[in-house]
């Protein structure tokens, strides 16, 4: 094992390989507020990558209601059971993560899921935490409370799926960061099945081999959004590539995001393999339970993000989501205009901060009837 | 009285050679080495009665417990060897205990296995046992459950492995596409991309066995050309598998090998590196009696 640095941890830890960032590193926000479950970016993956033969199960992305829902099942609850307590001292992570709590012989801690444990993707969906009393008022966060987690591969800066493979079969690419399954090398062996805690590494029965998510590359190349992003009808995602902290640049939506502004946060941190798809947590939810998932700074983002009205840096940016399908990797504001740029320096987008508004009075004066807005 | 002492004489000498300490042949001392009959043709299944000719040596199992990731206990004891060469191909029976049959692939369903390992070059040393190491290669015959059940007529459907599946639609099932057609056939090999890259692993399987190279543990690679055949039978025994290759290139019957056998069992989700394993055993062949 080597000791690398994980910044989402706070600390140094212990991984199967030496730390080796790649030049860019693909990475994501998603606003779960937005998020609708509508899974509309679940069939455009579906129908772009996997309808073959041995891929009718599998759900590169999905979307799942939380707390109840999951795909496969329990996938999180049953490594967090496994994992233990999960400390952490401020920012920095005082327990144990998936490589630090292999058991002897494994190199990572993990769990394979059985074929029926995908049998319900939609299971738990809609289902509310919590309960209603007499005399409850609506109020954040809420008493009942469900959200919904979209979710695909995190294309992880230290892949549990990469450092199980006995055979290294699985490789970062250098140019983009993106985690992939090598399918002329995979033999099969489902160690990262195993080993990747978010189970976004599929086995294909017909073929023998393992797939997954490959972050839309061909698009990637040529500066588009993945498909699950460019569908996406409430316009919950931004793709880009991150930089480490102190790399951070504010001229990049994704740096913007997570590092200056901190309001979008990785999904369980304490895993430790620094996970690059980021999450504006939902502002309805009971923090405790957020904290779980999205680590100590869920209070802060939230509160952040509530403030988005009256903060037209961060209402600008956000409004960039889903509003091309070029990839953005600088954005700018000036005045009321915010414009986004692509990985070749062209401006490719640029919208209003506020959009125009016209507002047609109910009344006709000429006439001095109401209007309707029926026929 | 004369009858009776000489029933009583009788008596003894039959109990002399009846009885525990008489006169039985001793059991013979277990081999040590695997020793390859030479016949005249090898046989193709386990069953064929050419076996009974060449002695059986039984390999002990050991844990693979060198790499991650590790196999921390112990499944199949052992396997029992039987080898007999033509000439040009060395055959190998491999029988070990195995009571459940697992040749359906799943996420979590894991097929039986056998493996049977032989130095890609004749030297005066020996490569490490644990797949051969950096610059010295071992070659590799691999069998496996589920290519067995797919040489034996199982289909390549999901619905083979999964009986009760829904298929809603394949693109390249589309009617507008006629059925076999080029057109057709490249389109459904794109779905498959472990296919159309060339990977052997993903079938389709009319063989249940694959030729191997490999320098070190994760190192496995396909041998240029698949040329070993195979067959395996479950039975409530276990599993009995015929293996048979080429002699290994510059092996000639009076020199000798080593060779060593690995098992997975794959009720217990023995894949990979997670195996039941032998180190090096001598190989010698001998001319039939």
């Amino acid at each position: 094992m080597a000791r690398v640095f994980n910044w989402q941890i706070g600390r140094s830890m212990s991984y199967w390989y030496p730390e080796s960032r790649p030049k860019r590193q693909f990475a994501a926000v998603f606003d779960i507020n937005k998020c609708i479950a509508c899974q509309t970016c679940t069939l455009a993956c579906k129908t772009t990558w996997t309808s073959g033969k041995g891929q009718e199960y599998m759900l590169w992305n999905n979307v799942e209601s939380k707390p109840y829902g999951f795909y496969p099942l329990a996938w999180d609850m049953k490594l967090l059971a496994m994992l233990g307590p999960q400390h952490w001292n401020g920012k920095e992570y005082a327990g144990r993560t998936l490589f630090e709590a292999a058991p002897a012989g494994q190199r990572v801690l993990g769990w394979r899921p059985e074929d029926i444990d995908y049998a319900y993707p939609n299971v738990g969906e809609d289902d509310c935490a919590g309960g209603v009393q007499q005399g409850a008022a609506m109020q954040v966060p809420h008493a009942a409370w469900f959200f919904y987690l979209a979710r695909i591969c995190n294309h992880c800066t230290y892949p549990a799926c990469l450092a199980s493979c006995p055979r290294g079969s699985i490789y970062k690419r250098p140019e983009d960061g993106i985690v992939l399954v090598d399918q002329k090398r995979c033999r099969g062996y489902r160690e990262c099945v195993k080993g990747c805690p978010y189970k976004k590494v599929f086995y294909n029965p017909v073929c023998g081999t393992s797939e997954k998510c490959i972050g839309c590359y061909p698009k990637i190349e040529q500066h588009l959004q993945p498909q699950c992003f460019v569908n996406c009808i409430g316009k919950i995602r931004l793709a880009g590539f991150i930089s480490t902290p102190d790399q951070a640049d504010p001229q990049n939506p994704i740096d913007y995001l997570v590092h200056v502004r901190k309001v979008a946060l990785p999904l369980f941190p304490q895993f430790g393999l620094e996970p690059n798809v980021y999450y504006i947590p939902p502002v309805h939810t009971p923090v405790p339970f957020l904290q779980q998932m999205f680590g100590p700074q869920v209070a802060e983002a939230i509160k952040t993000y509530l403030a988005a009205p009256k903060d037209p840096d961060l209402a600008g940016l956000l409004s960039l989501f889903g509003c091309t399908e070029r990839l953005l990797v600088r954005w700018k504001r000036e005045g009321e205009t915010i414009t986004g740029r692509d990985p070749s320096g062209s401006e490719v987008v640029q919208i209003p901060l506020r959009e125009p508004v016209v507002i047609r009075e109910a009344v006709d004066p000429k006439f001095q009837v109401a209007r309707v807005n029926c026929p | 009285m004369r009858v009776v002492i000489l029933l009583a004489v009788l008596a003894a000498l039959v109990g002399l050679a009846t009885g525990p300490g008489c006169s039985q042949a001793p059991a013979p001392a277990p081999l040590t080495q695997v020793v390859a009959l030479q016949t005249s043709s090898v046989p193709e299944g386990p069953a064929d009665p050419a076996w009974e000719l060449a002695p059986e040596f039984v390999a002990k199992l050991l844990l693979q417990d060198l790499v991650e990731p590790r196999q921390m206990e112990t499944t199949t004891v052992q396997v029992r060897v039987r080898a007999l060469f033509d000439g040009t191909r060395l055959a190998f029976r491999l029988q070990w205990a195995d009571a459940t049959q697992s040749d359906v692939p799943g996420p979590a369903r894991f097929c039986d296995a056998c493996a049977v390992q032989l130095p890609a070059r004749i030297e005066p040393t020996l490569p490490a046992p644990q797949m051969g190491e950096p610059g010295r290669p071992v070659e590799i015959t691999y069998w496996n459950a589920g290519w067995q059940a797919a040489a034996d007529g199982r289909g390549d459907s999901i619905r083979d492995l999964y009986p009760n599946a829904a298929i809603d639609h394949y693109p390249f099932q589309a009617p507008a596409l006629e059925k076999g057609s080029p057109a057709q056939e490249a389109m459904a090999l794109r779905y498959s991309p472990a296919r159309a890259v060339g990977n052997e692993v993903a079938g389709p399987h009319t063989q249940p066995v694959q030729d191997l190279l490999a320098e070190g543990p994760g190192t496995l690679w396909p041998a240029p050309a698949s040329l070993s055949a195979g067959r395996g039978v479950h039975s409530a025994e276990g599993w009995a598998v015929v293996l048979v290759r080429r002699l290994p290139h510059g092996l000639s019957p009076d020199l000798g090998t080593q060779v060593a056998f690995a098992v997975w069992e794959g009720g217990h989700e023995e894949v990979g590196a997670r195996k039941m394993r032998t180190g090096w055993i001598p190989l010698v062949f001998q001319q039939a009696p």
